[in-house]
């Protein structure tokens, strides 16, 4: 019984994690129609920029995580300014092909730079646990789990209540009806842009005490947040949530109950993804998102 | 324009052919051109339909693994190993076609970015059929030379450019580029999508795999990283953006310049992680000011050129063949 419960725990955090991991690549492409490839290179970079501000300075994930995801959000706004405003209107191969592109010279440049070597921050948290009984709740993934749940609420209240949150809706809703209520889209493809790349830093910056940093990090986990965003139905950020917690469940009792489950549940979330694709192309919360 | 056809067969010829007076070094060089020619025309012809691999190296990996176990398990020669590999590659092909059903373009790509992963991991988890993450190497005894696998090599992918010309005669070609175009309306005009999409993807699914399965008569080894590697997808992809998507001469021309990319990198820069960052950056750049590749842009100069040389006679020049 206890494994039970561990195993509902352990997906619960899981889940906590994937849906800050997902979130922002949904909303991304929500808004600009663009499915970001190179996502998976922000968590990357926002775990190596966390690593190296433990590293060199003494500076806990946790505090080094805002400066990290804006520093990262302002590369990923320049990028986009530079490279990917260029085929907004271009077909899709050239959109996907591109930031396909993009995202292999950002692993490679992260490899040319900081050697393949797989390393990992080391803090108080890391190794300690609460336990009940026969329950272990590592302290690490707790902590992952509230910064994911204040990042996540706190999207949900810009998008919401701010003037700028409320425009990027519209934007997501209707492109050309915004323009004409006077929101500059462009402006608002960037900035989508640039928090879908602040919630990837956020994301790499907590897995960087939970999780072994490479370069190549960054593509298992894109793929990950892409079943998750088909799961939930593209474009729907309530719905990206459900299928992150659906995945994390699904991977954890895999892991759990299934032998040799450690090695299946890396393949889980492909499963997934091809039988929603047969079943339910438009997910679960799905709406109707124009299939181009 | 007899002519022509006549001088490429002589050509497709003299490759066929080099490998018997070669030394290694070259046939090690019409190894990989002739497989990446094999795999460039396999997802230049998915792309002629509108779909978008992400995954070639799906079909890649199951040819090999398909080549490897009829050869260990059963005992199968080289030739007739391809025809399992071929096999495999069309019948997962067309599965794929099925299950993405009316989805395309980015569902597409992501749909079979899944694939190859996932089956990196079922090739990983089943070590009694696939040897699993250690590898397996194939029956030494049943190696042909290398002279043999480099002219197989290159007779295939002579094959597969002599398909893709043929195909380009037939209305089928002008069926898929209508599908890419607009889909509803190819379907207005009489074109069944689902029918033409299962055609296209088989014939491309045993192209990939029928260079994954004479490559693993080369190479001789083979586990998951290898079979289902991220690189063989970005190659597969590179080749034709670089030649020129959409094009008959574009994926064998983008072939020669990749591979010939790749070496120039690798004997000035050395690191293999730079090759990759360099197909990275050749992809972005070709995109944004080289979409038509190579091929068209060698085009659009000649015709710039001619019209040029005669004046303005804007409505006589034809678009080029190629």
């Amino acid at each position: 019984m206890s494994l039970f419960w561990q195993c509902i725990v352990d997906s619960l955090l899981l889940g906590g994690l994937y849906s800050l991991m997902s979130i922002g690549l949904s909303l991304g492409f929500g808004v600009t129609r663009i499915i970001n490839f190179a996502h998976g290179e922000m968590i990357m970079f926002g775990a190596y920029g966390a690593y190296f501000a433990s590293v060199l300075l003494g500076v806990d994930p946790l505090l080094s995580l805002p400066l990290v995801s804006i520093v990262v959000a302002v590369t990923a706004a320049v990028l986009f300014k530079a490279l990917i405003e260029k085929v907004l209107n271009a077909p899709h191969i050239n959109q996907i092909l591109l930031l396909f592109g993009l995202s292999l010279a950002l692993q490679n440049v992260a490899a040319i730079l900081w050697t393949g070597d797989a390393r990992s921050v080391a803090t108080p948290y890391s190794l300690t646990a609460y336990e009940f009984d026969l329950l272990l709740v590592p302290h690490g993934r707790i902590i992952a789990f509230i910064v994911a749940a204040i990042l996540i609420v706190a999207l949900f209240c810009w998008l919401r209540f701010s003037e700028l949150g409320r425009a990027t809706r519209a934007v997501a809703e209707n492109g050309q009806a915004a323009t004409l209520m006077g929101i500059n889209v462009s402006r608002m493809y960037m900035l989508s842009f640039g928090i879908n790349a602040a919630l990837g830093a956020a994301t790499g910056a907590i897995s960087s005490f939970l999780l072994t940093i490479t370069p190549f990090m960054g593509f298992h986990m894109l793929v990950k947040a892409f079943a998750i965003v088909v799961l939930g139905g593209l474009g729907s950020v309530a719905g990206t949530i459900i299928g992150a917690f659906a995945l994390a469940f699904a991977e954890t009792w895999v892991s759990y109950y299934v032998p040799e489950g450690n090695g299946w549940a890396e393949g889980v979330a492909f499963i997934v993804l091809l039988f929603v694709l047969i079943i339910r192309p438009k997910g679960i919360l799905g709406q109707a998102v124009a299939v181009h | 324009m007899k002519l022509r056809i006549v001088l490429y067969a002589l050509l497709a010829i003299a490759a066929i052919l080099l490998p018997l007076v070669a030394p290694p070094i070259v046939n090690n060089m019409i190894l990989r051109i002739g497989s990446l020619v094999m795999l460039a025309i396999s997802w230049n012809l998915a792309a002629n339909a509108g779909l978008i691999s992400l995954g070639h190296s799906a079909f890649w990996g199951l040819g090999s693994y398909a080549a490897l176990l009829v050869a260990n398990k059963l005992g199968w020669p080289f030739f007739a190993s391809l025809v399992p590999a071929m096999i495999v590659g069309a019948v997962s092909a067309a599965a794929i076609a099925v299950i993405t059903g009316r989805l395309k373009g980015i569902f597409f790509a992501i749909a079979m970015l899944a694939l190859s992963e996932g089956l990196r991991v079922v090739a990983v988890m089943t070590p009694d059929f696939t040897g699993g993450g250690a590898g397996v190497f194939v029956d030494q005894a049943l190696r042909p030379t290398t002279e043999t696998v480099a002219m197989v090599t290159a007779l295939c992918a002579v094959a597969c450019a002599a398909i893709a010309y043929l195909i380009s005669l037939t209305p089928f070609h002008y069926a898929c580029r209508a599908m890419r175009n607009n889909e509803s309306a190819s379907e207005m005009l009489g074109i069944n999508p689902l029918r033409f999409r299962i055609a296209v993807l088989s014939l491309s699914g045993a192209m990939a795999s029928l260079a994954g399965g004479v490559n693993i008569w080369y190479s001789g080894f083979l586990d998951p990283m290898i079979g289902f590697d991220l690189h063989v997808t970005i190659l597969a992809q590179i080749a034709p953006i670089l030649g020129g998507i959409h094009t008959l001469a574009g994926p064998i021309i983008g072939a020669f310049a990749t591979i010939g990319l790749s070496e120039a990198t690798r004997t000035l820069l050395g690191e293999q992680g730079v090759s990759l960052l360099v197909y990275g950056l050749i992809l972005v750049f070709s995109i944004l000011y080289m979409p038509k590749g190579i091929v068209g842009t060698w085009n659009t100069w000649v015709q710039y050129r001619s019209r040029g040389a005669v004046g303005a006679k804007v409505g006589t020049t034809k678009a080029a063949p190629l």
